[in-house]
């Protein structure tokens, strides 16, 4: 009985399906013609001219440090979220799992909106702070989730064996509990900063003028720019980040092993 | 069971399966008659697996084929073959009730609702879960699963139904009570069955006739009492049971029937010569430990009896039985006594005394092939292993 | 270790410190923003912008101007539609690399994420370049006899359902797969064995069998299609815009707050339903989960 080749060939169209976009942005990043749809020779120009861009580059200063930030604050707030969500069981819990949660499972458009009328109606001046605030909040609950998937296969026996041994809540938590959720948390603060870098919906709602991530900035490249110049970015984009998972892949499997 | 029966119900006729270079089932003929139930008995990796999944259809042979009632159903898919299987782990469906589970093959076969109902309920009485009937898998015991996946196959009513190691999971006493159920749901619906397992004592107390299996090959097919007392390798004799190996060389013939065999380290002594092994040659017999006795006189010579004089060298009391090794020469006879009639002041026999081992010349049996290979599955004579000597060992 | 449900005092005290940071936060940043977005709804708009005094109905009488219910109806219908496809697709995938051999599982799951790792709006831009009446795919089928060169690909529904599956299916792919690799595919034997069809056994046996990822997947992919925003902006036009488009329309454009926070009170009741039956199925399990772990069940 040879199992049926449907699964397969399916799979395959839609592996070409998935990376038929991604070909063509390539291919066309190093298209001489200014707006595609005919080959005109090979050409790094658009990369020089990519090179030369000032707002690309402020772009991207912009959502590094907005990352960087959003990661950090996120990170110790979700940590120590999901150790208290996994450690009491209470009605306080209940309400405080419901509005972790919650921002997981809410669009995006509405988050922006909801965050934007409460600036304005406490009138504050939208910019990077607005920004930093709004990737914390959605950051948090991710980074939650995760800690909260390792914690629930966290041997809890060692923190017994540790009191035992007669060490004192400060000492367990920083040479018990830190280092064997040291891989967890990590992999929660790795998606929390590839969330805030990729984000553009929230971001934009948020954002004033002058404070532009990358996403936002290549939203408005895309509405009013060469069309060239963003197939360039993307493949850089594109290279950045594949090496970062490639590298990536083999750090975070030594961590848990 | 009958015999002579040359049309055989369902055959496996020359079927072979490779995996990768190995040969994993080597060119295996099994013929099994309709009605019996026919054990395939083999160590782990034997290949006993991979031919009862040939059978049901999930693997495809390399060679030879498969017939059903005289129809080549080789390349027939598993879902079309009136063949259905018990899996080791039941493979009960999560998410359906027992009563679901069981009128699953009937629903796919588009039986009507009503004969769907009586089928089912008819099997739930049989397998006595009339009272679990809309229960999920995950709420019955192991015993119980076992039970519902029997009634799941037999409410189609196979040709034939292949149980692949089904009391492997269950603990010893509900295995025995299994193993009484299996019987008696045979006798009930008449289904052959073909069982596979590496358990003897399953294999030997459910079966019309059982087929030995080791490497890929079928070492002999016979019933439970033709393989126990007239095994033809010695991986049969040692698989089933227990037993001791004496090689020799025919030296003489002092009757028609037997024969002297010369044997070094151990002496001369008489055996039941039914090959007829011409002088000089090798033979190698299969000595089961319960044929032999120790006594600690010389007995008076009736018969064709063999004495041997030796020292106890190990004891292992089991209640019923006690078991010894006694060192006979360059020899180390297993021997398994019964217990008759015990007086509390009887000095049991004890480490270290010299007693002699004696034996019909009848109840030495004449391998036709040995490989000393197979002595390792022999009891190991440690006092730790005293269970492996009472089970009956599982060759794994 | 034993979750101390809130008694002694060092315990209880404990609970509030670690639950503070979080709680305080969100709800000063995810609870009270939400609730302010069902309250604006009620306010009038300022023509500079801001939000009036008072509370009025004016916007709640707007949205049922007739241009409202055809832009909700298409939201639901695309959201619904690329789900369905979503799934489809993501069905037979899932299923194949549960079965491939775990040294090649990693390979293939990787190849599969790949393309996800790109930022959204850039695989938004290139399907945006593919379906240009300039690019490849149109010129394609135009070589191929199948369109006509005046045809537009960009700029309809259709190609905000396209770029709505492009960008949602690696998110219907991860749960399926990942409840087919606990599937215990011994099952589908046990069914074939009964008299089932390949395709049978996969209805009747593995659909039931994964119906927890398939539901993570359809609420993964539909409640954010619900609020798209970015896609029809992109590839849609002004014909086929959804609920996103208009909130951010009348953010952006029109400085209209009140009218762009009723909007986002429908699109937050749309996406009500499947929400609140995902938390209570969540909690469910998150309690059955942890009373099992502590040896009572």
């Amino acid at each position: 009985m040879r199992p049926s080749r449907v699964p397969l060939v399916v799979s395959l169209l839609m592996a070409v399906f998935l990376y038929i976009p991604i070909v063509m942005l390539v291919v066309q990043s190093f298209n001489a013609a200014r707006f595609g749809g005919h080959w005109e020779g090979f050409s790094f120009i658009w990369y020089e001219r990519l090179l030369d861009n000032r707002p690309v580059w402020l772009a991207t200063r912009q959502s590094l440090i907005v990352a960087v930030t959003s990661t950090l604050f996120s990170t110790v707030l979700g940590t120590i979220a999901a150790w208290a969500l996994h450690r009491y069981r209470s009605r306080l819990q209940d309400a405080h799992y419901l509005l972790v949660y919650s921002p997981l499972v809410v669009p995006d458009i509405l988050m922006g909106m909801s965050l934007l009328l409460l600036f304005v109606n406490l009138g504050v001046q939208l910019g990077v702070g607005t920004v930093m605030v709004a990737h914390i909040t959605f950051c948090t609950s991710y980074v939650a989730f995760v800690l909260l998937g390792r914690l629930q296969d966290f041997d809890f026996s060692l923190i017994d064996a540790a009191r035992d041994l007669g060490a004192r809540e400060a000492t367990i938590f920083l040479k018990i509990i830190l280092p064997l959720l040291g891989p967890g948390i990590l992999a929660g603060a790795l998606l929390a900063f590839t969330l805030s870098i990729d984000d553009f919906v929230i971001t934009f709602f948020v954002s004033g003028p002058g404070s532009s991530t990358l996403p936002v900035h290549v939203y408005s490249m895309m509405k009013h720019g060469t069309p060239s110049l963003i197939n360039a970015l993307s493949v850089i984009l594109m290279t950045v980040t594949f090496s970062l998972v490639l590298i990536s892949q083999p750090l975070l499997k030594k961590h848990t092993q | 069971m009958r015999g002579g029966e040359m049309d055989a119900y369902f055959c496996l006729d020359g079927v072979s399966k490779r995996y990768g270079g190995l040969a994993v089932v080597d060119a295996v003929t099994v013929e099994v008659r309709r009605g019996e139930v026919f054990s395939i008995l083999g160590p782990s990796g034997c290949g006993k697996t991979t031919l009862l999944r040939m059978a049901a259809g999930f693997a495809e042979p390399d060679g030879g084929r498969i017939v059903l009632e005289g129809e080549d159903i080789t390349r027939v898919p598993p879902n079309r073959r009136r063949i259905n299987t018990i899996f080791q782990n039941y493979a009960l469906f999560p998410h359906m009730t027992v009563w679901e589970n069981i009128a699953f093959g009937l629903k796919v076969a588009g039986k009507g609702r009503a004969e769907i109902a009586s089928s089912v309920e008819a099997m739930l009485e049989l397998i006595d879960l009339r009272e679990h009937a809309k229960k999920k898998p995950g709420a019955i015991s192991g015993g119980q699963k076992q039970r519902v996946a029997i009634a799941r196959a037999l409410v189609n009513r196979p040709a034939v139904l292949l149980l692949d190691e089904p009391l492997a999971a269950l603990d010893l006493k509900l295995r025995q009570r299994m193993l009484l159920e299996l019987d008696r749901i045979h006798d009930e619906v008449g289904t052959t069955f073909i069982y596979v397992t590496h358990d003897q004592s399953e294999a030997m107390s459910l079966s019309d006739r059982i087929a030995v299996m080791n490497e890929g090959r079928i070492e002999q097919v016979g019933s439970p009492v033709e393989i126990y007392e007239a095994p033809r390798s010695s991986f049969v004799a040692a698989f089933i049971g227990d037993t001791n190996f004496i090689c020799g060389e025919v030296s003489g013939f002092p009757d028609k029937d037997y024969c002297e065999l010369e044997v070094a380290g151990l002496g001369r002594f008489l055996a039941y010569n039914d090959k007829k092994v011409p002088r000089g040659e090798s033979v190698t017999l299969s000595l089961r430990p319960e044929k032999l006795f120790l006594e600690r006189e010389r007995g008076a010579r009736e018969g064709v009896m063999n004495e041997i004089r030796g020292r106890v060298e190990e004891i292992i009391y089991l209640g019923s039985q006690t078991r010894y090794w006694v060192r006979c020469g360059e020899y180390r006879l297993g021997v398994l006594m019964q217990h008759g009639r015990f007086l509390l002041d009887q000095r049991p026999v004890t480490w270290g005394e010299e007693v002699w081992v004696r034996w019909h010349a009848d109840d030495g049996y004449m391998l036709q092939s040995y490989t000393e290979a197979d002595e390792a599955l022999l009891t190991v004579s440690d006092v730790e292993s005293g269970e492996a000597a009472e089970e009956g060992h599982d060759a794994d | 270790m034993m979750p101390i449900s809130g008694q002694e005092g060092r315990g209880r005290r404990g609970e509030w410190l670690l639950t503070l940071p979080s709680l305080v936060w969100l709800i000063v940043f995810f609870l009270v923003p939400t609730l302010l977005v069902m309250a604006i709804a009620f306010k009038p708009a300022e023509i500079n912008g801001g939000i009036g005094q008072g509370w009025t109905l004016e916007t709640w009488r707007r949205l049922l101007l007739p241009t409202y219910p055809a832009i909700i109806w298409r939201t639901i219908w695309l959201s619904f539609l690329c789900t369905v496809i979503c799934i489809v697709m993501a069905l037979p995938v899932g299923y194949w690399l549960a079965r491939l051999p775990s040294r090649w599982r990693t390979w293939a799951l990787m190849a599969i994420i790949l393309p996800f790792w790109t930022n959204f709006l850039i695989r938004i831009f290139a399907w945006k370049s593919l379906l240009h009446p300039e690019g490849w795919i149109k010129e394609g089928l135009v070589w191929l006899g199948l369109i006509e060169s005046q045809a537009n690909l960009l700029y309809n529904s259709g190609a905000i359902l396209l770029v709505l599956v492009y960008t949602y299916l690696p998110f219907a792919i991860l749960p399926i797969y990942a409840a087919a690799e606990k599937f215990d595919f011994g099952l589908m034997d046990a069914a074939r064995d009964l008299g089932a069809s390949r395709f049978l056994a996969f209805r009747r046996v593995f659909l039931p069998g994964i119906w927890r990822g398939l539901w993570t997947a359809v609420l993964v992919v539909l409640i954010p299609a619900f609020g798209s925003y970015a896609i029809p902006d992109l590839v849609g036009g002004p014909t086929s815009e959804m609920i996103g488009n208009k909130i951010a329309q009348r953010v952006f454009t029109e400085r209209n707050l009140p009218h762009a926070s009723g909007l986002s009170a429908v699109l937050a009741l749309i996406v009500l339903l499947p929400v609140l039956v995902s938390l209570v199925a969540r909690m469910k399990e998150e309690r059955a989960g942890a009373s099992r772990k502590e040896g009572r069940s």
